[in-house]
């Protein structure tokens, strides 16, 4: 159930309709960004091209598509399954690479500017709780070895 | 009004402290029951984390929401894309009972319990319906108006509407309604809800990021705003930082970008310098400057009106 799925059946109607396409930022401002041409392939089987394409990074998850669809589905959810494949193969962008070490490494995208805090006469910062998020990663890994991933 | 955590996210506390100063300040000021809790690690951020692994986006954002649950707190964030995010988790678990009893077993190892009792909001519709149009303009010691303001919302204060619930997802007006109730027009132009592609910046494509800025700073030039107001930290970035670069290459627009709270707070008499305003990449000044000089055209028009109306003869 937490693994990350794509509904093939509500993919295959979406391969028809393209009622988001005239929303979509990414279709509006960045020439060749049509990711019906992407869903078509995945639902013949042809996703792997796609893998290494920029183009599966240019959706900005802004969930316009996912607000016009009309099974509330949207081609965000086929976008965001290629790129986990590519992460997964290590196929992604290097700043996605970086931004996720530090993820895993400290349960944060950066630590607080103390200087400035103490500047701007801010109060300290809270504790983080990235030693928990450690613990909970860890768990998380073995419950998938024990299913068998 | 029941007490809240505030979420203040990982951008604004590593590259905006300034954001969570005036953030303080106008919740200081209303007499707001919020409180800084321990334990908070990053939403986390979807585009990030969520491409990468599904599952640790889940249990991050549970574990967050399980430590206002706990507390018998809600949340206010600052940051649309903390919000959207834990609201997102919020929901999914929600609607998927074996997802969250799964995800529960998991929190439970750490001695925590995701219930998601919890109401979640950022800031922007929290002043608008649980502080009130009303309320704030009580409290307002001067006006914007004649001052011409072009919002962005920030595609994640109501997307997706789903999990968030809390304004149209496609012709939002909460956010017009504060500005409207600060005296400011809020300008109605074309890409008013286009994305402003930050997201873009994040992946290694800087000059398509910068494309996407430059779409809507260059409509507003030509339609005359005085400021682009929003309230996230990421469009924030994108149009303070990335127009700044662009400056920088030569390419001036000039469009003061200003967070709501910093506006808030300058209609309730903080200064600019008290409200980090001077910390922005892109200058203010001709946004403070034509403030000020329609303030004192105003006092002067409503001070001939008075000497002119109609008298004892």
């Amino acid at each position: 159930m937490l693994d990350a799925k794509l509904d093939m059946k509500l993919l295959e109607m979406c391969s028809k309709c393209g009622a988001c396409y005239s929303i979509c930022p990414s279709c509006t401002h960045i020439p060749g960004y049509d990711p019906r041409e992407v869903v078509k392939d995945i639902v013949q089987g042809n996703f792997e091209k796609w893998l290494t394409s920029s183009a599966i990074w240019q959706c900005l998850e802004c969930h316009y598509c996912l607000e016009m669809c009309y099974q509330h589905y949207g081609f965000e959810n086929a976008m965001t399954a290629l790129r986990t494949i590519a992460a997964k193969r290590g196929v992604h962008p290097p700043q996605v690479k970086r931004g996720w070490d530090m993820f895993v490494k400290t349960g944060k995208l950066g630590e607080p500017a103390l200087p400035a805090r103490k500047k701007l006469g801010l109060p300290e910062p809270s504790k983080s709780g990235g030693e928990e998020l450690k613990k909970l990663h860890v768990l998380l890994k073995a419950k998938r070895a024990a299913k068998g991933h | 009004m029941k007490e809240f955590a505030v979420f203040w996210g990982c951008t604004i506390q590593t590259r905006f402290p300034f954001l969570e100063k005036s953030t303080r300040i106008v919740l200081d000021e209303f007499n707001l029951p919020y409180k800084d809790i321990d334990g908070f690690t990053c939403c986390p951020e979807k585009s990030l984390v969520n491409n990468v692994d599904h599952a640790s986006f889940v249990v991050t954002a549970a574990r967050n929401v399980a430590l206002v649950d706990e507390l018998g707190l809600d949340l206010v964030s600052p940051c649309t894309g903390c919000v959207s995010n834990l609201a997102s988790v919020k929901g999914e678990l929600c609607s998927h009972p074996k997802e969250k009893k799964e995800v529960n077993e998991l929190l439970h190892e750490v001695g925590r319990k995701f219930t998601g009792k919890a109401k979640l909001q950022h800031l922007v519709p929290f002043f608008h319906d649980s502080v009130g149009v009303f309320a704030i303009k009580q409290k307002i010691k001067k006006n914007f108006n004649g001052m011409r303001i072009a919002l962005h919302y920030g595609c994640h204060m109501m997307r997706p509407s789903h999990a968030l619930r809390n304004d149209d997802p496609l012709n939002p007006v909460k956010f017009d309604n504060l500005i409207a109730a600060l005296g400011a027009t809020s300008m109605q132009f074309p890409t008013k809800m286009m994305c402003c592609g930050q997201g873009l910046d994040r992946v290694d494509q800087h000059d398509l990021a910068l494309n996407f800025a430059r779409v809507k700073l260059k409509e507003l030039k030509a339609l005359g705003a005085d400021a682009l107001v929003l309230c996230c930290p990421s469009c924030f970035l994108q149009f303070d930082n990335n127009q700044f670069l662009m400056e920088k290459e030569g390419e001036k627009l000039g469009i003061p970008v200003i967070y709501f709270t910093e506006l808030l707070g300058l209609a309730l008499g903080y200064t600019p310098d008290e409200l980090g305003i001077t910390s922005h990449r892109v200058d203010c000044a001709p946004f403070l400057d034509k403030w000020e000089t329609v303030s004192k055209q105003a006092i002067a028009a409503a001070m001939d009106d008075a000497l002119n109306a109609d008298g004892a003869l």
